[in-house]
């Protein structure tokens, strides 16, 4: 997730930049709406003719139907704004979420999810430079995807590009190359997941371990299960909260090769780059655990999230530009597939193991 | 992709006004401001 800052602006700037938004948020909330309603239609139709068809969650629909618009007519200026306020949804829809976990819940899967996710980032890590030296790929773009594969996607890029002085250039291509794996897992996760007979609790942890973007792992959770979902978005809070030491660790890496500026107070580094929204996610899992809820406003929390993440998983389809993809060429492409289908092996066994040992 | 989102200067970060928006709600679900959301 990209990290924006919003400057103090004077009251007519804020309100044309307000006023600019709305027609990307009319857009977001169309398509995620058709989906529900598409999703819905289907259901409706199949219980009254008493026929089946398998259920294809909203989710899904609003990708697809935001992919196609992105991929055919575009998505003119105008909604760009609006559009790009997704990871907005996203975060809001997190820290709403956290209304639905008891915080010993939270404490369990988040430490199980620490101990995988520690040792899915080594072995990452370590696999993706083999990878980039193989492929003879610029080290920092292969640090940049390494970076992105094993942590938290964009963020962890746009948070890393800085602190190693990478050119804009090999960010975006380790963006476009994550972006795209992201969308290829949304169709295959899934699919693996049922054919496995994963248990809920068993997918969302691979989903979120595995999974780069924080939005594609939410939506690769919530096609296989709503509890799925929950799981899926713990777990990648988890990874997301040690976006800080591996960027911290790399910006050591490159300014001790003379190749990026010095990290001063390190403290304030990891704090600058830690995800605020993981602590207002702890804070309304611990009001809920502590009963500040009644059971409907609970449940009313969690309707609440549902539509926040309704708003993102339409921004999903909707800023995933095919045109992008293949314009980055192969390489950087192939060492993030090589790499991610790493990881996706490397996580599946973890879940298992630890499904095994720790019973999830 | 043509530009990068830039990292935050000065300012709230975008997580700050996402985290505000959901306690915001909380306490509006919480007092009952809010009528019951469905889904």
């Amino acid at each position: 997730m990209a990290t924006t800052a919003l400057a103090p602006a004077r009251p007519e700037t804020m309100v044309r930049r307000t006023t600019a938004l709305v027609p990307g948020l009319l857009l977001l909330a169309a398509v995620g709406y058709a989906g529900k309603f598409i999703e819905q239609s289907i259901a409706a139709y199949t219980k009254a003719h008493h026929t089946t068809f398998p259920n294809i969650e909203y989710v899904l629909w609003a990708i697809v139907i935001g992919l196609v618009i992105a991929n055919t007519f575009g998505v003119p200026r105008v909604f760009q704004a609006g559009v790009a306020t997704y990871e907005f949804w996203l975060k809001a829809g997190i820290v709403l979420l956290g209304s639905r976990f008891l915080l010993g819940d939270v404490l369990h899967l988040g430490g199980i999810s620490l101990l995988l996710v520690a040792i899915a980032i080594t072995l990452s890590l370590t696999f993706m430079h083999l990878l980039g030296r193989a492929f003879k790929l610029n080290p920092k773009l292969t640090s940049l995807l390494a970076v992105g594969s094993s942590i938290c996607g964009v963020s962890a890029i746009i948070a890393a590009k800085p602190a190693i002085d990478a050119d804009d250039e090999d960010a975006s291509y380790a963006i476009a190359a994550i972006l795209a794996l992201g969308a290829i897992s949304l169709f295959t996760f899934p699919l693996i997941g049922h054919s496995l007979h994963l248990s809920d609790k068993a997918y969302g942890l691979w989903a979120g371990l595995a999974v780069d973007n924080t939005a594609e792992a939410t939506a690769a959770g919530a096609l296989y299960s709503d509890a799925a979902g929950k799981v899926a978005v713990l777990a990648k809070t988890t990874r997301n909260a040690l976006i800080g030491f591996i960027v911290l660790g790399y910006a050591l890496y490159w300014s001790s090769r003379g190749q990026a500026h010095v990290v001063g107070n390190k403290a304030a580094f990891l704090w600058s780059k830690f995800p605020k929204f993981v602590l207002g996610f702890l804070l309304i899992s611990l009001l809920a655990t502590l009963g500040f809820f009644a059971k409907p406003q609970l449940a009313s929390l969690a309707n609440l999230s549902r539509w926040a993440f309704l708003l993102t998983f339409a921004g999903v389809g909707l800023r995933t530009s095919l045109r992008e993809l293949v314009k980055q060429g192969w390489r950087p492409f192939a060492v993030g597939a090589i790499g991610e289908l790493f990881i996706a092996l490397l996580t599946l066994g973890l879940v298992y193991g630890a499904d095994l040992s720790l019973r999830l | 992709m043509s530009s990068l989102p830039s990292p935050p200067r000065n300012g709230l970060s975008l997580d700050g006004y996402a985290v505000a928006l959901a306690l915001i709600l909380a306490l509006l679900v919480r007092l009952n401001l809010l009528p019951p959301i469905k889904w």
